[in-house]
């Protein structure tokens, strides 16, 4: 047992060595060289078209860790990268010879490295090599003084991966592939193409580009410290969802305009115009569906007993902690009662002004993949910064919601926990993340920047929260599942270690040594079982029996009892080798307790056991081949079932197109008695960014949502938060209630409730504004406070200190914000999108 | 470009298995200490009056062994998985012969406890009273009979005679473990310290005083929680590197001389051990039957030798503590191998039976292990013996309920929970029901003999707030209707639940029914069988009854209906227990929660064992109450 895994984990820090200098160290097999993925991957079949199989570190240019991370977790949701993938659909005026996978082809591998994943391993210099990198220089050479040296070190594996390649590297340059403007969804769409068309199954991607165009509209990310991973993940997919819309957008008029270019063409105008609206009308709404959930909130008036309801989207849920808790019970308080009394009191329609009112918020639509917020980090008043908490919350494979409205569809909804983002360190301001990642059919995975290790499915919940290293799972991803998908991964999960238990016995009998190693073993790769600890000194206790146990030896000696089971596994080749005894204890044993034993005799048991040896490794070869061929074939079944899909998928997108078409016709024709006198402005403009101002009157308002909460914390109610914050330490439900009370500052009294044209119609003015404040930076940056924005690379520790004392007053609510901002994000939203 | 340093990564924050981060890891040996905190937070009011806590015994962590210093890894993502440890789980055990719960339930609904057994004993010519209060004529009994003393339900592996005979050899003494614990020179037990005066201590004790036996890291402890001076163990075990994770004292064994303690260890190894004579003997040894893990042990009820253990990766397996190990090779070649070969595509199908690698009938019976059963790939969490002693309830991480007929070795049921794993269960008192704590947060009431189209989940208990690791029910408040039951759990939190049949909203059919006595009831076979062959009494008939249902089960085996897995309920159509209390009672995890005739114990991940004395005053209803 012990020994195939240390194999393995030899396997993994020896990676790519093929110089050899290091190999020595290992055991010396060929494919000890191989990484632990790839040795995972060594047998997978051909490469998959929808890019299941591609697990590639992401490089990280100091601190870029949060991205990595997030962007792992969204690249392994299948629902999200496929429909990524798919966007924008090949529209009817491209060339068509010029094939979508073809035009999406950006990438290029550094000279350095070569395409050959298990290849060469020719020491290729980082295109972009880290502090930490000292180019291509070989460890080894080096005594291990400095941490990526060490070969069991996480630097060091990241370092190797970098070495070992290929570096995939996206073109600074992005033309207009998808017939869009650069964006953060191109960006992203770029990353996943490259990786789904890559070769290789293994590698490192640089993520840069797509780094400085999210960085370009973000500008608070626009430096190099440690940012929040959570924040990084709302504002890239409401950025998407802008993207999309305004993309969306963009085509319909694109197709207006051609229209009217092209009036001798009646009848082919309209067909192009039906599928641009097309590719608008299944396209655009594709993220909301995968990510997208409902909350009402039912509010009491305790004055006049009436309740009314709201309802609100949501991305993500925020939700607080208690110690020595779990996440099912942390999502219950969420739903809980809450009291809106003192500075939160309720604007009661019925009974006019406000009054104290009872709150509780149930998910009305659940969502495909739920992302849960742990809030970690909290603002407090006596450290006057965000602390982290390690409160201990543990979270199961599976789950479901027991906080529903009794109108919920499907309120059981099963959900399985697939990705985990993890935060390592003391505090909001330093740090790293990673993400262990459930991949379709590859087990777990970490993925730690450029390092992808399979972990055991154990590992999973290592990071409650009370283990030592200040590692705590921070967001969780639960994707829908079923139940009898789940019974039968569970189940097979178990034929899997089956299948790796079996050739496992007889690798323990044939290195003895590993007996006394540290012993994790593949077994239980899969398995949530924690690994039994050998005893080191087994010889040593041989001799106990020398005082009680002769007499009885020659009846139930496990030596006598060996022939028969060793017989029967030559009889059976393939069959699982159970483990002889430890050849050294049984020695030891007999030494003890009949020491006059003849030289023959131990001689006889030493060949004995060298054939017992012999017998087993071949049986485990055969075996291991066996189970190469088996499971290579299932691959390649697999993988004709996911073309087959595909296919489908295809199919049906196309008839959706085709209907979609047709509704667009309808309300072309409509649009086209309004907008004739181009009654929008942006219309004539095309670009995303000009597009942005007729959001208001769109209906999915992600985008301006976010805006909105970014007007909140730039120029609204620093202060007011701040008074929120210390008459209620439960910053969630300030939250919540900040909206109530936003509204009320507003004068926008609740009684837009289930009015959703009036929710529009007041706002709007608002959103614009900060929408294309948001959109330029020149105009944003006077709204926001200045120290994030213009913390340049270049600045020093000390320089930063003192500008965040400076700034204290303006920083510290701003931070407070960014971290509750998905339910402040999620609270808005109320205004701008209708339901569907 | 300029990047800032970045700050250390993995701040070395030490953390010693077991115990949680933060708390320095002890570096000498230490005692245990006793308090007794007094005030509001440490007592909670429940129906029947006021549970004060008494003491609070703080068993010492012990520190790691001086060659064994834990490897501390200071990179959090290690992937290197971690040894299993677990919190502090007591055995607990009078020496009386008043059985350690009530007896009111046995006469009523459980027809076969301890009366029909004492009438047993009286026709083979011994008294039940024999066995346990001489030690010197206890060796009489042999392992055969012995099967018979609590139960007359057939003995386990009854039928197979290369069971008996082994343990026959010497029949004037019970037999003691091989090896000396004090001057053993194994390296798996690094040291033992007696109490220095225990054999007084031993002599002087009240005949009816509760042992306890304890884990807590790499210690095992034996304490007399009757004693003045309970702070100080009998005593105390330190093994070099494995955790006990797992124990169990057999009932039918005990006396003043001799107790039969088995424990099961994160290494997959096991010690049977008598504390009186401090010998043991080490089963299982460097995992040569299986290496993973021992989760759980139990004696199986009525047996001197016999007990079980699950494996964490899913197997169950029935070892004699005095035979010796072998290597272990699945018997029924034709289920286990071909699933080997084919990888997978013949299903492995753990959901309609569980695979007897190895039966107890097997001819092979020389060497440990007597029985192997594999019920799935995934690790067992806790099982639980049905009063009756038929029947087995089994839980584990894939989240399954499996209930199964050990005699018989079948799979007779299996529930799902409702997400996550189950990680603890067990059975009222008079056998009719299941309950079950998991990874949901919740309870779970099952009642197996029930049959469609009602669902055998009765309801599920929302009141914690995190996983649940313990449950048990109170025998002393249960009655044929009415039951209580307590759990504790990761929160922290314990709680007590009370439900009787006409409380939840079942269809009334289904109650009135239920209240009935379940001879009657023509529904669930196994436990049907069970009733009558108690209620024909004589252990000659009982028997030959179990004789003819074991063959003719052997018989119709080919053709039995499969068992098919019941699908989840959704939680509209469940009905919804609430607990009648919740309340925080530790500052770490609770692991463990026991009930005793005048208190109520609770044990911790971090070694506090916490006695809650009940309500002094009954009130007369109750009263009332336990005396019908």
């Amino acid at each position: 047992m012990a020994g195939f895994f240390q194999k393995f984990k030899g396997a993994g820090s020896g990676t790519s060595k093929s110089d050899n200098t290091f190999a020595k160290n290992k055991k010396d097999e060929p494919q000890q060289d191989l990484t632990p993925v790839e040795k995972l991957l060594h047998n997978a079949g051909p490469i998959r078209e929808d890019g299941s199989d591609k697990f590639f570190g992401l490089e990280n240019f100091g601190n870029t860790c949060y991205c990595n991370s997030i962007v792992q977790a969204l690249y392994h949701s299948e629902h999200f990268r496929t429909n990524v993938v798919n966007y924008p659909p090949p529209s009817p005026w491209d060339d068509p010879n010029s094939v979508k996978r073809k035009v999406n082809v950006t990438i290029r591998p550094p000279p350095q490295a070569n395409g050959n994943a298990a290849g060469s391993g020719k020491p290729g210099q980082p295109p972009k090599p880290r502090q930490s990198f000292s180019g291509g220089q070989l460890a080894p050479s080096v005594g291990p003084t400095r941490p990526e040296d060490k070969p069991d070190s996480p630097e060091y594996k990241k370092k190797q991966a970098m070495i070992r390649g290929p570096v995939l590297e996206l073109a600074q340059e992005s033309t207009d592939p998808y017939g869009m403007e650069e964006c953060t969804f191109t960006g992203l769409k770029d990353i996943f193409t490259a990786l789904i068309d890559s070769q290789s199954r293994t590698g490192v991607l640089s993520p840069q580009r797509f780094l400085d165009i999210f960085k370009r509209n973000n500008e608070m990310f626009r430096n190099s410290m440690h940012q929040d991973a959570h924040e990084f993940y709302g504002i890239v997919l409401n950025d998407v969802i802008a993207n999309v819309e305004a993309n969306g957008k963009r085509m319909q008029e694109l197709a207006e305009s051609r229209r009217k270019d092209d009036p001798s063409q009646p009848a082919e105008t309209l067909s192009k115009s039906d599928s641009t609206a097309a590719t608008r009308a299944p396209g655009t709404g594709w993220v909301h569906d995968i990510f997208e959930g409902v909350l009402t909130s039912e509010t009491r008036c305790l004055t006049c007993e009436t309740a009314s309801q709201r309802d609100e989207t949501f991305l993500d849920l925020s939700i607080d902690l208690e110690e020595h808790s779990s996440v099912t019970s942390c999502l219950q308080q969420f739903s809980a009662e809450e009291m809106l009394c003192e500075r939160n009191k309720f604007h009661c329609d019925h009974c006019g002004g406000l009054q104290e009112a009872e709150k509780r918020m149930k998910v009305k639509k659940l969502p495909k993949v739920l992302a849960l917020h742990l809030k970690r980090f909290k603002y407090t008043e006596d450290y006057s910064r965000l602390q982290k908490l390690f409160h201990r919350v543990v979270y199961p494979y599976h789950l479901r919601l027991f906080n529903t409205t009794d109108d919920a569809e499907d309120p059981d909804r099963m959900y399985e926990l697939y990705a985990v983002v993890v935060h390592i360190g003391g505090n909001a301001y330093h740090g790293h993340y990673v993400a262990v990642i459930k991949t379709k059919d590859r087990g777990w995975l970490l993925f730690d920047d450029e390092m992808v290790e399979p972990v055991d499915k154990s590992f999973v919940q290592n990071f409650f929260g009370d283990k030592p290293g200040m590692a705590c799972a921070y967001v969780l991803f639960y994707q829908e599942t079923t139940f009898e998908k789940v019974r039968e991964e569970l189940d097979a999960e178990g034929v899997d270690q089956m299948k790796m238990a079996n050739p496992f016995p007889a690798d323990l009998a044939t290195s003895a040594e590993l007996v006394n190693g540290t012993s994790p073993a593949p077994l239980s790769k899969l398995n949530t079982q924690p690994l039994p600890p050998v005893d080191e000194n087994e010889t040593l206790v041989g001799l106990e029996h020398v005082k009680s146990a002769p007499t009885e030896l020659d009846v139930t000696s496990p030596i006598d009892a060996l022939p028969p089971p060793l017989s029967s596994y030559e009889a059976h080749p393939l069959v699982a080798a159970p483990p002889p005894p430890s050849a050294v204890m049984t020695k030891a044993d007999e030494a003890a307790t009949v020491p006059p034993k003849s030289k023959e005799e131990i001689a006889r048991e030493k060949k004995e056991q060298k054939a017992r040896e012999k017998a087993e490794e071949k049986a485990r070869k055969a075996a291991e081949k066996e189970q190469a061929r088996v499971a290579a074939k299932k691959l390649q079944e697999a993988a004709q079932k996911i073309r087959e899909t595909a296919r489908l998928e295809r199919e049906q997108l196309q008839k959706a197109i085709q209907e979609s078409k047709q509704m667009a016709a309808d309300e072309e024709k409509r649009n086209k008695k309004e907008a004739t006198s181009g009654e929008r402005p942006a219309s004539s403009e095309g670009s995303g960014a000009n597009g942005f101002l007729n959001r208001a009157g769109r209906t999915s308002k992600s985008m301006t949502r976010k805006s909105f909460a970014f007007l909140h914390i730039g120029q609204h109610n620093n202060s007011t938060s701040k008074e929120e914050d210390q008459g209620d330490s439960k910053a969630d439900k300030t939250d919540r209630s900040e909206a109530s009370d936003n509204r009320s500052d507003r004068g926008e009294s609740s009684a837009t409730e289930g009015n959703p044209s009036r929710d529009n119609d007041q706002p709007p003015p608002r959103q614009n504004g900060i929408s294309s404040a948001k959109r330029n930076p020149s105009f944003t940056l006077p709204v926001r406070p200045p120290p994030r924005s213009d913390t340049a690379p270049g600045s020093v520790e000390q320089l930063r200190q003192d500008k965040q004392h400076k700034e204290k007053e303006k920083e510290k609510p701003p931070l407070k914000e960014r971290f509750s901002f998905a339910l402040g994000r999620k609270k808005s939203s109320r205004f701008l999108s209708p339901l569907s | 470009m300029f990047v800032l340093p970045p700050p250390p990564r993995y701040p070395s924050q030490q953390g010693y298995n077991g115990m949680p981060a933060g708390q320095p890891v002890p570096m000498i040996e230490t005692n245990n200490v006793l308090t007794n905190p007094a005030g509001p937070e440490y007592q909670f009011l429940v129906g029947e009056g006021l549970y004060v806590l008494k003491e609070d015994l703080h068993l010492a962590t012990p520190p790691p062994h001086p060659s064994e210093a834990p490897v501390v890894n200071p990179n959090p993502l290690a992937t290197a998985p971690q040894p299993a440890t677990t919190g502090t789980r007591l055995s607990l055990i009078n020496l009386d012969v008043s059985p350690l719960s009530p007896a009111f339930y046995r006469t009523t609904s459980r027809s076969d406890g301890a009366q029909a057994s004492i009438q047993e004993h009286v026709e083979e010519g011994q008294s039940s009273s024999d066995v346990r209060e001489s030690s010197s004529d206890a060796g009489r009994l042999n392992s055969s009979e012995a099967q018979l003393v609590t139960s007359n339900a057939p003995a386990f592996g009854e039928g197979n005679s290369l069971l008996a005979p082994t343990s026959q050899k010497d029949a004037h003494k019970r037999r003691k473990p091989k090896n000396n614990m004090a001057k053993s020179s194994s390296s798996f037990v690094s040291r033992v310290i007696n109490h220095e005066a225990l054999s007084k201590r031993l002599q002087e004790r009240p005949r009816d005083g509760l042992f306890a036996f304890a884990n807590v890291n790499r210690a095992f402890q034996w304490l007399d929680l009757s004693s003045q001076m309970k702070a100080e163990y009998l005593t105390k075990i330190l093994f070099t590197k494995a955790h006990c994770l797992c124990h169990d004292v057999n009932k039918v064994t005990k006396s003043s001389t001799h107790i039969d303690v088995i424990m099961g260890f994160s290494t997959g190894e096991i010690i049977w051990w008598e504390p009186i004579t401090q010998r043991y003997t080490r089963l299982n040894k460097n995992g040569i039957v299986n290496g993973t893990p021992v989760s759980e042990i139990r004696w199986i009820p009525g047996s001197e030798n016999l007990f079980l253990a699950a494996h964490m990766d899913g197997t169950l397996v029935v070892y004699d503590k005095e035979k010796e190990d072998a290597i272990f090779t699945p018997e029924d070649e034709g289920t286990f191998r071909t699933n080997g070969e084919t990888g997978g595509t013949s299903s492995v199908n753990y959901s309609s039976q569980i695979h007897v690698h190895k039966s107890v009938h097997s001819k092979n019976q020389k060497t440990n292990p007597v029985a192997v059963w594999k019920l799935c790939n995934h690790r067992i969490n806790a099982f639980a013996f049905s009063p009756d002693n038929r029947h087995l309830a089994v839980v584990s991480e894939d989240g399954t309920l499996r209930i199964i007929d050990y005699l018989k070795e079948e799979l007779l049921d299996l529930f799902y929970a409702y997400y996550g794993g189950l990680t603890c269960v067990c059975w009222s008192p008079d056998g009719k029901y299941v309950v079950t704590g998991g990874q949901d947060d919740l309870i779970s009431i099952w009642c197996p003999s029930e049959q469609p189209p009602n669902t055998a989940l009765i309801a599920r208990g929302q009141g914690h707030h995190s996983w649940v690791t313990s449950v048990a029910f109170d025998p002393w408040r249960c009655d044929d209707r009415n039951y209580r039951f307590g759990s504790v759990g990761e929160d922290r939190r314990i709680c007590l639940w009370d439900f009787s049949v006409g409380m939840l909203h079942r269809p009334r059919a289904a109650s009135v029914r239920q209240r009935g006595s379940i001879s009657s009831r023509p529904g669930f076979v196994p436990l049907q069988r069970a009733d009558t062959s108690a209620t024909a009494g004589t252990s000659g008939s009982g028997r030959l009854r179990s004789d003819s249902s074991l063959s003719a089960a052997g018989a119709v085996d080919g053709e039995k209906e499969k068992v098919l897995p019941h699908p989840v309920e959704p939680r509209a159509t469940t009905a919804t227990l609430p607990p009648v209390l919740s309340k925080i009672v530790d500052d770490d995890p609770l692991c463990w929660l026991g009930f005793t005739s005048d208190a109520m114990l609770t044990s911790c991940k971090t070694g506090h064992i916490r006695t809650w004395n009940r309500p002094t005053e009954l009130t007369p209803q109750l009263e009332e109450k336990i005396d019908s």
